[in-house]
């Protein structure tokens, strides 16, 4: 007679159970190895895909704000990823969604911009090339375009921040040398309210370098005269010194030029050109002192560096 | 004989409800039922008789006790391959034709083509549905679902035959149909297991009865200890003869038309009216004595425990 | 086995009556029909819009269809009480839960064939080629799809079809967005945290294992090794699906 008590079905589950164990090992050793298989990726596939910031939004239905925070959490993963040597193609695609998807979002243009100006370091020196063809310098530079990009979108969307303009500023001032964006910059954010008091000083010097001596020399007289403090006096005191050493020297070096057009050989010293008549006296540097010259070469320069007063 | 089914001290308790209250449902339920017997299986609602069947076929698992079907385990294959069950208030897979619907229950047990095929079109005229095999189950009606549900239960030619209410919602005709092929099932030596609301079908056909109430077994045994022969009382139906006359000799006289109808408790009584009744020169229509039916029992039984 | 192969006949009997079956055929067909008025739009090559929407179609189609079908595949046999006399015959729970999920396996590899057809077809208007690479994408799309179907039966042995559909799709969800654990683990420190974060990683499904769209679509080569692994990978997980999905229905009361 055929018995089957119930521990017969207590010995059908204890072989079902490790069945369940041992399929469970198995699926997780394949996938242990096969995490280990690589598989091409296509350059930008994992992003190629993604539409407009415009589009998202409604796509989204009213969570464009978490969408943005978690698109920006992905995009700082995926730019820390030094592997992905195509990351930044896209930047400013990318950073556009989450502008769009939260324009009052802070974090991303600054950071946003700070990735697109390492990365244009990084291109440049980078081993192998990642710009793929494109030439380096041209890569370097698309990379420049994108975070000011970013960061004229950062002053559109937010203009009582001063930030933005502040760090283009910055950029276009350090990095590219390009005075005159660096005054554009610095000129519209010093009239934001809240902006610090050295942009000002950074406007005017980024007039001086770009040539503008007058403007120059109006606005830091400007602000040697509102300075709330002895140390910014003597900066722009300092300043003062130097534009209008420009300013004085360049005057002298034309009235040399034009004596040697005269006279076909140098002054033999400064009080020649008011002799020949060229300047009607000799100006005196901030401090009163004279400006030194040289017969040799033609040179006039300022008699100590504006810093060593 | 051997027995066919021996249920031994079944219990069980179901957890229900968000916050788990136990309910004890069977609390002890021990019968058997002898091979080739039909066995009638009553008790109120709630007393615990399809949650007993269906632990009988292994869709509950007891908490405690012992089922043995033909001396095996009921959970066993060999015990499922001898067995068949309808349950009530069947419903089949409505997709399927009547042909269709045993062509795959067919196929669980087993059976080859040929053999299949001749049970199929046996089984279907057994049960009246000849008509009726390539008709989806959607459109069967309740009874017909019923004939189809039997249909099913016997597709294995089985030895023991579980009914879950099989006469429920049958017309007076399909009912005695049914108890005609419960009986003959009885002839072919097959045992027969079901529970049934009608008593008066059980009383027709069933050779031992159990009555569950509240999750016991209360009272089990052949049918005929179970209902005595005692007379309770004597209907006599007399015509012809005034009912003033019977004042006195019985109780419950009443009269329509020309007929007197009397109800006579003592049996001496019987005599009595009889003789009277002779006197008057009136005729007795009708005298039948009224025994103790199994509902009296079960009413005794389940209201008085 | 027989017996598994009849409950796998009356479940594909039953499955293919099922409306929703041809509803989301016929949204996958006109989606893969529509890519080619998309591509037209597009500039430069336009066989990929092509390609992607349709391989997309059938993943995501295919995936609807193995869970709306399969969460109510159970629950029906259990809440219409066909299951009362299914199982008091001699046929094994386990037996049910196998033949449940062949059924609908069935059901869905002749859907997927069909997609799959419109889609061949629509990409040789374009090429005017039978593109066999895409059927190495669509072959391991049928592999997942086959997975959520033993998830979708799993959860509907013992839970309503609509929690049950829930759970699916999540499971979904969480095998597509296992790199962002991985990604996660891999910025934590190391210790007890960390050794569990990485246990939970490779315990819960990584559904790319079975995604070789991109590949097939931009014909990258696929490293040989692959195929395999990812192959075996879903048998066993399907495999521990199920038995898991027979443990829990061999324990059920049917009350």
């Amino acid at each position: 007679m055929e018995r089957r008590p119930a521990a017969a079905r207590g010995s059908a589950t204890f072989l079902l159970v490790l069945i369940l164990l041992g399929t469970c090992a198995s699926f997780m050793a394949l996938k242990t190895r096969t995490d280990t298989i690589v598989r091409k990726k296509v350059p930008g596939s994992s992003i190629i895909y993604i539409p407009s910031g415009k589009f998202l939004r409604y796509a989204t239905f009213g969570y464009s704000s978490l969408a943005a925070d978690l698109i920006y959490l992905w995009a700082i993963q995926y730019y820390s990823t030094p592997t992905i040597d195509d990351r930044f193609d896209h930047l400013d695609h990318v950073f556009s969604i989450i502008n769009e998807l939260d324009p009052r979002y802070q974090d991303p243009y600054e950071v946003g911009a700070m990735i697109a100006v390492d990365g244009a370091r990084e291109v440049v020196s980078a081993v192998p090339d990642l710009s793929r063809g494109r030439g380096r310098a041209e890569y370097a530079r698309s990379l420049f375009q994108a975070a000011f990009a970013i960061l004229d979108r950062g002053a559109a969307n937010n203009p009582d921040q001063w930030i933005y303009l502040f760090d283009a500023g910055h950029i276009a001032m350090m990095s590219l040398k390009d005075f005159d964006l660096a005054e554009k910059y610095f000129g519209q954010c010093m009239k934001i309210p809240g902006a610090p008091d050295f942009t000002r000083r950074l406007y005017a010097n980024a007039l001086y370098k770009r040539g503008d001596l007058e403007t120059s020399w109006r606005t830091w007289l400007d602000i040697y005269n509102t300075a709330p403090d002895e140390r910014t006096k003597r900066i722009a005191s300092n300043h003062l010194y130097q534009v209008k050493s420009a300013i004085d020297t360049g005057r002298l070096k034309e009235a040399v030029g034009k004596f040697r057009e005269r006279y076909h050989r140098l002054p033999g010293e400064l009080a020649d050109l008011v002799r020949a008549g060229l300047v009607d006296k000799l100006p005196k540097d901030l401090d009163g002192g004279d400006y030194v010259y040289d017969p040799e070469t033609g040179d006039v320069k300022a008699a100590t560096s504006p810093w060593k007063r | 004989m051997a027995d066919a089914i021996r249920i031994d001290s079944l219990k069980k308790s179901f957890r229900l409800g968000f916050i788990p209250k136990t309910r004890e449902i069977l609390k002890g339920i021990s019968l058997s039922v002898r091979e080739g017997e039909i066995f009638g299986y009553l008790g109120p609602n709630g007393a615990g008789k399809t949650t007993t069947i269906k632990c009988l076929l292994g869709l509950i698992f007891p908490d405690a006790g012992t089922i043995e079907v033909f001396g095996q385990s009921h959970l066993s294959a060999r015990a499922r391959q001898s067995l068949g069950f309808l349950p009530e208030n069947p419903y089949f897979y409505d997709y399927l034709t009547a042909a269709e619907f045993l062509a795959f229950t067919a196929d669980l047990f087993g059976l080859d083509r040929p053999e299949r095929d001749e049970r199929i079109a046996r089984l279907l005229k057994l049960v009246g549905l000849e008509r009726a095999a390539s008709l989806r189950l959607r459109k069967f009606s309740r009874g017909m679902l019923q004939r189809v549900g039997l249909a099913q239960a016997l597709i294995n030619d089985p030895k023991l035959v579980i009914l879950d209410e099989p006469l429920g919602g049958m017309d007076p005709l399909g009912r005695k149909e049914i108890r005609d092929i419960i009986l003959r099932f009885k002839d072919e030596g097959k045992t027969v297991f079901f529970t049934s609301h009608i008593l008066q079908d059980i009383e027709m056909i069933c050779d031992h009865v159990a009555i569950v109430v509240g999750g016991r077994v209360v009272k089990q045994g052949p049918l005929q200890d179970l209902v005595s022969e005692r007379v309770l009382f004597t209907e006599v139906t007399v015509l012809g003869v005034a009912p003033e006359a019977f004042r006195g000799l019985g109780e419950g006289v009443s009269a329509r038309g020309d007929r007197v109808f009397l109800r006579i408790l003592e049996e001496t009584r019987v005599e009595e009216v009889l003789a009277l009744v002779r006197e008057r020169r009136g005729r007795v229509v009708s005298l039948s004595p009224r025994t103790e039916t199994l509902e009296d029992i079960f009413v005794e039984t389940v209201t008085g425990k | 086995m027989k017996r598994v192969w009849a409950i796998a006949g009356i479940t594909f009997k039953e499955a293919k009556r099922d409306r929703i079956l041809y509803l989301l055929f016929f949204f996958a067909a006109l989606a893969i029909i529509a890519s080619r008025v998309l591509a037209i739009l597009t500039v430069g090559d336009r066989v990929k819009i092509i390609k992607d929407v349709g391989l997309a179609s059938i993943q995501v189609f295919g995936v609807l269809m193995a869970v709306l079908i399969g969460t109510s595949l159970v629950y029906k046999e259990i809440d219409k009480k066909t299951i009362f006399t299914l199982l008091s015959k001699p046929l094994r729970r386990a037996e049910f839960i196998l033949g449940k999920f062949l059924g609908l396996a069935l059901t869905l590899l002749v859907m997927t064939a069909g997609m799959s057809l419109i889609f061949l077809a629509v990409v040789y208007l374009h090429t005017f080629r039978i593109e066999w690479t895409m059927l190495i994408a669509i072959a391991y799309i049928v592999l997942e799809v086959l997975l959520i179907t033993a998830v979708a039966i799993l959860f509907s042995s013992f839970s309503t079809p609509i929690l049950s559909s829930i759970f699916s799709l999540a499971f979904y969800l969480i095998g597509h967005l296992s790199w962002g654990l991985e990604v996660l683990i891999k910025k934590m420190k190391a210790g007890a945290g960390r050794a569990a974060a990485q246990a939970l990683y490779t315990f819960l499904p990584d559904l790319e294992n079975f995604n070789f769209k991109t590949e097939v679509v931009h014909g990258l080569p696929i490293p040989a090794g692959i195929y395999l692994s990812s192959f075996l990978y879903g048998v066993f997980y399907t495999a521990f699906i199920l038995g898991l999905a027979i443990l829990i229905f061999r324990r059920r009361d049917f009350i």
